[in-house]
Formats: structure tokens, sequence, C-alpha cells
């Protein structure tokens, strides 16, 4: 006689799901599960909805209140000066400022590989699921000063760069 | 209804039921199963599994930027398909099109207005995303390639904000985009080609414009949907939101 628990529904080690119980009623969860999981419908779908008219509202306000900028018609003849890259790569025109080539095509291939390859390169398999966990804390140094030093480079090549890429403070 | 008992007026009786049947491809169950159903038998949600788990639901935890970001995408696809009517990607009528729409055309510069913060936010609101994923280690096993995804999505996104910005046509346009090329053309031995083939010449000129303008509404777009669906599709299959071991 066999002492084990006869297993009608053998969980698949591979599966996030399995079939846990059969049992009488009118709904998909009679009893709460073992997890603690709520009805997409009302509880997601709710938030959704209004995170999504939020973002509406608001794009609407700030489009009501601000115009975007145009110019005069382009004119190959006469550049701008400076003139500046869309500011999510001014940071990068920064950078080709100092060098063309490291900055323009090493330090973007460089960032993208790099972003590219992390789940690979990082294999410590803690500290999932918590904001800055205390189990990856060179990680989060690391990523932060990425983080900021494109920040900065933003910031500098946005607001004191003038003519000829020279230093220029947007107060004097 | 049963063939057997078909009579004309049972019929109509039932007409409407079957109307909604047909539609929702269901018949009423209890309120619960309705509530799942609404998800998994609705294509446009059932991306969404019928039941989350309440940590994805914790607003300090995603702080809804990936949500956010799609948000913008929508409003973006929305306000471009309306610009498109109004734009055409011709040298002598690009710029007079963005006049006519600030000053012809009803609403036509805060249409403009929308398409234009709504881009500026989603690089950024995309970025934002990409560090909330970062910083809580999301893109942990199982969840490494919805990661590289991602990755993809946000030169997607930049490729995207890139090649519209030339289309106004103004000079803020033009030199930024003659910025940017001159940048690409410092890869080494290829710069001049990989130039060439981005403006399709050696300068900014109708042909940037025409690729730019295909790039921008045609191809980056239904690149960027697929991705989308792969990306949602692969939170699910791994698991749903990332969130602490022991909940
Ligand atoms: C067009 C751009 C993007 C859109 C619309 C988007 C959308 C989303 C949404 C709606 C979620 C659900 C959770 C949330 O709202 O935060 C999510 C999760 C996720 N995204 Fe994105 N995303 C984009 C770009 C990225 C980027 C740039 C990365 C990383 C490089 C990324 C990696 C991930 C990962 C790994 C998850 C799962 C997170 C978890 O399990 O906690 N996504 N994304």
């Amino acid at each position: 006689m066999s002492h084990e628990k006869e297993e009608i529904f053998p969980r698949d080690p591979n599966k996030t799901y399995s079939l846990m119980t059969i049992v009488d009623g009118d709904s998909f969860q009679v009893e709460h599960g073992p997890d603690d999981t709520l009805l997409s419908w009302p509880h997601l779908m709710v938030r959704e909805l209004l995170l999504f008219l939020l973002v509406f509202v608001v794009i609407l306000g700030v489009s009501l209140l601000f115009n975007a900028p145009l110019e005069e018609a382009a004119n190959p003849l006469h550049s701008t000066n400076p003139a500046k890259a869309p500011w999510y790569f001014v940071g990068i025109q920064e950078l080709v400022s100092y060098s063309a080539f490291l900055g323009g095509i090493v330090a973007p291939v460089l960032i993208v590989l790099s972003l590219l390859l992390l789940p690979y390169l990082d294999r410590n398999p803690k500290g999932v699921g918590v904001w800055f966990s205390a189990d990856r804390k060179l990680a989060t140094f690391l990523f932060s000063i990425f983080v900021i030093a494109m920040i900065i480079l933003i910031l500098i090549g946005q607001f004191v760069r003038g003519p000829n890429w020279a230093l220029y403070w947007p107060w004097m | 209804m049963s063939e057997s008992a078909y009579s004309l007026q049972e019929s109509i009786k039932q007409l409407p039921g079957n109307i909604k049947e047909s539609v929702f491809r269901r018949e009423g169950g209890t309120p619960e199963q309705e509530q799942a159903a609404a998800i998994f038998g609705n294509v446009f949600l059932h991306l969404h599994p019928a039941r989350v788990h309440i940590n994805s639901l914790r607003l300090s935890y995603t702080y809804g930027l990936g949500l956010i970001s799609f948000f913008l995408f929508l409003l973006l696809t929305a306000s471009g398909v309306l610009l498109m009517f109004y734009y055409t990607p011709a040298t002598q009528l690009a710029y007079r099109n963005m006049k006519d729409l600030e000053y012809v055309v009803s609403f036509g510069i805060v249409l403009r207005n929308v398409h234009r913060w709504s881009a500026h936010a989603m690089v950024a609101f995309v970025f934002l995303h990409m560090c909330r994923v970062f910083y809580t280690g999301s893109y942990k096993a199982p969840r490494e390639f919805n990661w590289i995804i991602g990755v993809c999505l946000l030169l997607l996104t930049l490729f995207l904000s890139f090649t519209g910005y030339l289309l106004p046509w103004d000079q803020l346009a033009f030199w930024a985009i003659t910025v940017g090329s001159n940048i690409a053309a410092y890869t080494p031995w290829i710069g001049d080609s990989v130039r060439f083939l981005m403006l399709g010449g050696n300068e900014v000129g109708q042909m940037a414009l025409l690729r730019f303008y295909v790039l921008h509404v045609a191809l980056l777009p239904l690149v960027a949907v697929v991705l989308l669906a792969v990306h949602f599709w692969r939170i699910r299959k791994d698991g749903g939101l990332s969130r602490p071991q022991n909940s």
C-alpha cells in the first residue's frame, strides 16, 4: 500500500499556473485562493481608465496653455547658431563636442549594448520586486551614475551652450 | 434558439438576446463569471489576466509609468492620424501646412500641441519607466527578454520622435536633423554611407523629408505596435508584474 497522497492534479513546475482543486460553486474562486488577487474587471480596468483620463487632461491642459515651437521656414543657407539636436540627443551632442568618434559613436553604442545585455550581465537573482533593494546596492549605484550623467549632459547641452557651442550662462 | 420549436413570434422575442450573444460571444453567468469574461472575452482586454495580484495595483510600485507611456502612444496615434489629413511631406508645403494648422484649421494648433507635447512626454516617461524597472530589479529571470523588448521600444520611441522632429520643416527641424545625421556620419569607414541612407542624399532635403515621413507615419509605428503587443503578452507569460518573493 502506498503512503503517498494521490495527486489528482499534479503540478507542472514549468508553469506559473495549475489546477488546484475543483469545487462546487458559482465563481472561479469560491473562497480566497492561496494568492492575493483581485478581478481585473473592475479593479484594474477602472484604475487604468482613470490614469488615461488624467494623462489626457494634463496633455490637453498643457496644449491649451503652451504652443509647440515653430521657427522660420527651413533655410539650408542660413544655419542657426548654435544648431541643437532634440533635447534627448543633446547629451550625445555635448559628448560629440569633446570627441566626435568617442562621443558620437562609441558612447551611444556602448550604452545600447550594455542596456541590451544587462539582464545577462547582472546574474544576482536577489532583490526583485522592491525599490532600491539592499541586496543590489552596486547595481543601483552604477545605474544611478548613468542616469545622473545623462541628465547632467542634457542640462549642459540644452541650457548652457550658446553660439559655436561655447559655454554661455543664460542669466548673464 | 432550437430548430424544432421554431416560431416567428418566439424568434423575434429572442432577437435582442441573440444579438447581444453574437457580439459578446457568451451567455450570461454569475456576476463574477461575467466580470472575468469581461476581460478574457474581449480582444482588446484579453492581454490582461482575469485576475491580478494586489502588488500590481500598488501605484507606489510602478507609478503607472509604463501605462502612461502607452497612453501617450495612443494619444500620439490619434492626434497623428488627424494631423496627417493636413500635412504634405513636400519641402514647399510642409511649413505652410504648419502655419495653416495654426491659423486656418479649427483647433489645429491644439492638435499640433497635443502631438508635440505627448511626444516629448513619451520619451521622458519611457525613460522613467526603464528606471523603475531597473530599480525594482524587474529585469531578472524570467523577465530578461522583456527588458530587451523594452530597450527596443526605447530606441523606437527615440527614432519616432527624431523622425517627427523634421516634419514641420522649420529652422529648428532642419538644423536639428542636420546635426543628428552628422553625428551618424562619424561612424568609422561607412559613416557617409550611413548618412546617405538616412537622408536619401548628402544633405537634408526633399528625399530626407519623404524618408523621415514614411518612417514616422508607417514603418516605425507598425513595428512599435507589434513590439508593444509582445511586451504586454510577455508580462502575462512571465507571471504578471514582478513582486517581492514572500508575497
Ligand atoms: C514604448 C515604450 C514602453 C511601453 C508603452 C511600456 C509599457 C509597459 C507596461 C504598461 C508595463 C506594465 C507595468 C507598468 O505599467 O509599469 C511594462 C512592464 C515592463 N516593461 Fe515596459 N514599456 C515600454 C518600454 C520599456 C523599456 C524601455 C523597458 C526596459 C528597458 C521596459 C521593460 C519592462 C519590463 C521588464 C516590464 C515588466 C516589469 C515588471 O514585471 O515589474 N519597457 N511596460
